[in-house]
């Protein structure tokens, strides 16, 4: 089957097997390794990728449910991002930066759809990226900061 | 000059002595009191541009041309035999370019990776290589291997019962318990017990190795590069300088990625086999089973103290499970060494279960040694009527009280001190309430070690535009290891931190490094960092000296600027960098021994409010202030950062973290990150962060380390937190509603 896909602004068609995930495809096939993959069970966030305009877990969606449709990862350039990479950094939003991809596409998420968000909704919006080195205070820190005040 | 020098290297607790190579020194200690610029400073972490860029390459992301992907075969069994392997229809499937059983392991017969007598699920017995997953798949499931099954034991309490030790107990005495307890006015006797805590990198644990021949390079998550290069020297008769093993970044570790493990030596037999590069990924479930985990422990201690609280006598008993692996973690250290006790016997029985190996985990042993005897002494300090901090202050020690060495530097009676005053300890009784939500303050002391030490080489070298390079042969987990060096460097240079761009992770590099573990990389690397700086430093001033005609010693180097003492000259350090064309001047240094006969360790105190539900049984911890003496602050923000993860994977162990093992099966039923429960960014406590800071006088850069110290006394005080808020006991993890309501009858 044939797919159509923009990736960061770029048009892809994909002729690959029904199961390939979405984050196969970005890894394994267009060398997105920006997306990295922790449990590849829908359990982690690690690989949240942004659908249209949606965080969704690049390890469970399937290539073949994105025809038409696009997608956004780390490796994309938006002020937005930039600004989120920069806050991260100054906040120490992040130890090892495993996580750190997937993170950034949450925060990016939230923030185009709730410029403003109540600390309680930064909260709730990257609850499920976990962190497993603890680096959260400097997340949310680094989320508010580029929030409009 | 390089000298051999003979030191005591003292690594989480075992004291070795060795000879390391030491280079000359001559780069003077800072002055006490002196506050030299960006030392303590907040900085970004150096490496923060790749981590949020998406370019940061982990070895999870590394594709080389003709790269096969591997998987193993593991035991569905806790105990077995295998009885037949079809390694030869494996080889048969289309895409398969590699297949090995036990009879080809690499390892040999003494540390065989893949073995046909499986002591715990997930055991490997077998590995295939193919051109695609989907090969790969079909190359596993033409294995068929048969197995004959056998008896089994998982539960600790069984394996205490059947005596099937792992090693020999490990025992210390110290003095006349038995005297002790007869000098006592109060005794105390707790039992403490505790699952085993997953690691749970999110990155797993993973290889590439393009085996070639001449040489085999290794690409893999790893707190060892040169620990991982020796392993695959030795296990296929190699000469080291001919493997390379590359770790530029590491996506969590933990004390889970010690050692070459199954990963590497497969994919390396597997490349050596098929002639092409072979990464091995493991997936979830046999990171979660196979690769480590803090061991389960059962610790019982009975302590005694005179009516003034001051302790006695000290005995204890413990257990721990290390699966089919591991060492005997120091889980008595805590009651041999963090109060002034005369009399103290303990032992501790390391058994042998059909689970996977045991590993360090973050504070191995003590973490949880202080669990036990924290909360043992807060039962204690309740009975005495004496304040649980008091009861603290009023057994410190002056030298070390297992061995009467004086230590290099301890301040935790003002961790104590500081930490009260941020915790408002004074006030604590006003918190309680009889209401449904009880609230409650508790606090526990960390001992650890942490001095660091030799063998630590560094590499600094300075161009042009006065921009200089920091090479060390070390890996960065996440700690900020690397930053601390840009640091350093920076400081020595006169240069801003930006100016310094930090080289690591790779044994082809200068500067052989030491591993990431033991909260010792940090103490260990630094020194040798300001030491390489400091000869470039001397260097470049030489050149100014020659340049602006004036003597050397006459000139300082700051700011970007190079002066003359009288402030008559100043240039800016381009002028003379300048003149190098693309030569560099270079520099590099070594980490010297610590001295002889004195104890190094690190201290602090961590005290934690919670709030109890009693109608649900939910415990929220709200509040942790921790104040830690680990000397001197190299990046605030950094050991702040190292402060929060460490107290955060406390939280997780007090209150949700368990693996949960089937005793029927002896499989480990929550083998994933949905069922093993971890902290998430709306489980994270308020914590205050603070630090003594002052320089340790007896130790190279004054620093001590920090990866350990803050996860260890988290438990506790949530624990004795919990008791002050309902005047209940919390004597076993995870404290779940369950459990807590079952507490509170």
């Amino acid at each position: 089957m044939e797919t159509v896909i923009t990736v960061n602004g770029q048009r892809h068609t994909v002729a690959a097997d029904d199961r390939l995930t979405l984050g196969e495809l970005l890894r394994d096939h267009l060398d997105l390794t920006g997306t990295k993959m922790a449990c590849g069970e829908g359990t982690c966030g690690t690989c949240t990728v942004l659908l249209d305009d949606r965080p969704v877990l690049s390890c469970l969606t399937l290539v073949a449910a994105c025809d038409g449709r696009s997608v956004r990862t780390v490796e994309g350039r938006s002020p937005l991002l930039e600004d989120l990479r920069a806050a991260f950094a100054a906040t120490d939003g992040l130890q090892c930066g495993y996580c750190t991809p997937g993170q950034l596409m949450s925060a990016v998420a939230l923030l185009e759809q709730n410029p403003s968000p109540t600390t309680e909704e930064v909260v709730t919006a990257m609850s499920g990226n976990l962190c497993r080195c603890g680096a959260y205070a400097g997340i949310i820190e680094a989320v508010e900061r580029v929030a409009v005040r | 000059m390089a000298r051999l020098v003979r030191t005591e290297a003292v690594v989480e607790g075992r004291t070795e002595i060795r000879y390391t190579l030491v280079e000359d020194d001559d780069t003077p200690e800072w002055e006490p009191g002196e506050r030299p610029p960006l030392i303590g400073e907040p900085a970004a972490r150096v490496s923060a541009g790749p981590r949020t860029a998406g370019t940061a390459r982990f070895t999870t992301d590394i594709v080389l041309p003709g790269m096969l992907e591997a998987a193993i075969l593991r035991s569905p069994h806790p105990n077995a035999r295998l009885t037949g392997l079809d390694v030869e229809a494996a080889l048969a499937v289309d895409g398969v370019r590699a297949a090995i059983g036990p009879a080809d392991s690499p390892g040999g017969e003494e540390s065989a990776v893949l073995t046909d007598s499986p002591g715990y699920a997930g055991a490997p017995v077998a590995a295939v290589a193919a051109d695609s997953r989907a090969a790969l798949r079909a190359g596993l499931a033409a294995l068929q291997p048969r197995y004959e099954t056998a008896g089994f034991v998982v539960d600790l309490d069984e394996a205490l019962s059947r005596q099937d030790l792992f090693s020999d107990p490990s025992e210390y005495e110290r003095g006349d318990v038995e005297s002790g307890f007869a000098d006592s006015a109060a005794t105390v006797e707790a039992t403490h017990n505790m699952p085993a805590q997953l690691h749970s990198a999110l990155e797993p644990h993973c290889a590439v190795v393009d085996w070639r021949p001449d040489g085999v390079t290794v690409w893999c998550s790893t707190q060892s590069i040169y620990g991982i290069r020796d392993d695959v020297a030795g296990a296929f008769d190699l000469d080291p300088e001919r493997v390379r093993v590359i770790s530029e970044f590491v996506g969590g570790a933990f004390g889970a990625k010690f050692g070459s493990g199954a990963v590497v030596p497969l994919a390396a037999e597997l490349s050596r086999r098929s002639g092409r590069p072979v990464r091995l990924v493991l997936s979830r479930r046999e990171e979660q089973t196979t690769t480590g985990y803090r061991t389960p422990a059962s610790i019982t201690l009975k302590v005694g103290a005179s009516a003034d609280g001051t302790l006695q006598a000290i005995e204890g008993e413990g257990a721990i499970g290390l699966g089919s692996d591991g060492w005997t973690y120091p889980i008595m250290e805590p009651a041999k060494s963090v109060y002034a006790c005369p009399n103290v016997h303990t032992i501790v029985v390391p058994l042998r279960q059909n689970l996977g190996p045991a590993a360090a985990f973050r504070a191995p042993g003590v973490m949880e040694g202080t669990f036990a005897l924290e909360g043992t002494l807060d039962e204690l300090a309740e009975q005495l009527g004496i304040d649980p901090l008091e009861l603290r202050r009023r057994n410190h020690s002056e030298n070390d009280p297992a061995t009467g060495r004086p230590y290099t530097s301890k301040r935790l009676l003002e961790c104590y001190d500081r930490a009260a005053e941020l915790a408002g300890w004074e006030g604590r009784d006003r918190l309680r309430s009889d209401g449904r939500i009880r609230r409650g303050m508790g606090c526990a002391s960390q001992f650890w070690w942490g001095g660091g030490g030799p063998p630590a080489y560094a590499e600094v070298r300075i161009g042009k535009r006065a921009r200089a390079t920091v090479t060390v042969g070390l890996q960065d987990l996440g700690t900020g290891v690397q930053t601390a060096c840009a640091i350093v460097a920076a400081e020595r240079l006169g240069v801003p931190v930006e100016s310094i761009t930090v080289r690591a992770g790779d044994t082809a590099l200068a500067g052989h490094g030491p591993f990431s573990g033991g909260s010792m990389t940090m103490a260990s690397i630094v020194p040798a960092v300001r030491a390489a700086g400091h000869k470039v430093r001397q260097q470049i001033l030489q050149l100014a000296g020659d340049m602006f005609e004036i003597g050397a010693d006459d000139l300082t180097l700051e700011n970007g600027e190079i002066r003359s003492v009288d402030g008559a000259l100043v240039h800016p350090i381009t002028e003379v960098t300048g003149q190098l064309g693309n030569a560099w001047v270079t520099g590099s240094g070594s980490r010297g021994p610590n001295p002889d006969g004195m104890a190094v360790n690190t201290w602090g105190c961590q005290i934690a409010t919670v709030a109890v539900d009693t109608a649900t049984g939910e415990l929220r911890v709200e509040k942790v202030v921790a104040v830690h003496d680990v000397g001197r602050i190299i990046n605030s923000m950094g050991a702040r950062s190292q402060v929060a993860g460490g107290v955060l994977q406390g939280v997780g162990f007090a209150l949700m973290e368990e693996r949960v093992v089937d005793p029927n099966t002896g499989l480990v039923v929550n083998a994933n990150l949905e069922d093993y429960k971890m902290p998430t960014i709306a489980d994270m406590p308020e914590i205050v962060c603070d630090f003594v800071g002052e320089p340790d006088p007896h130790l190279a850069v004054g620093v001590k380390g920090l990866g350990e110290p803050p996860i260890i006394p988290t438990t506790a005080a949530i624990a004795n937190a919990f008791a002050h808020a309902t005047g209940v006991r919390l004597r076993e993890t995870p404290f779940s509603p369950r459990r807590i309501l079952e507490a509170l009858g």
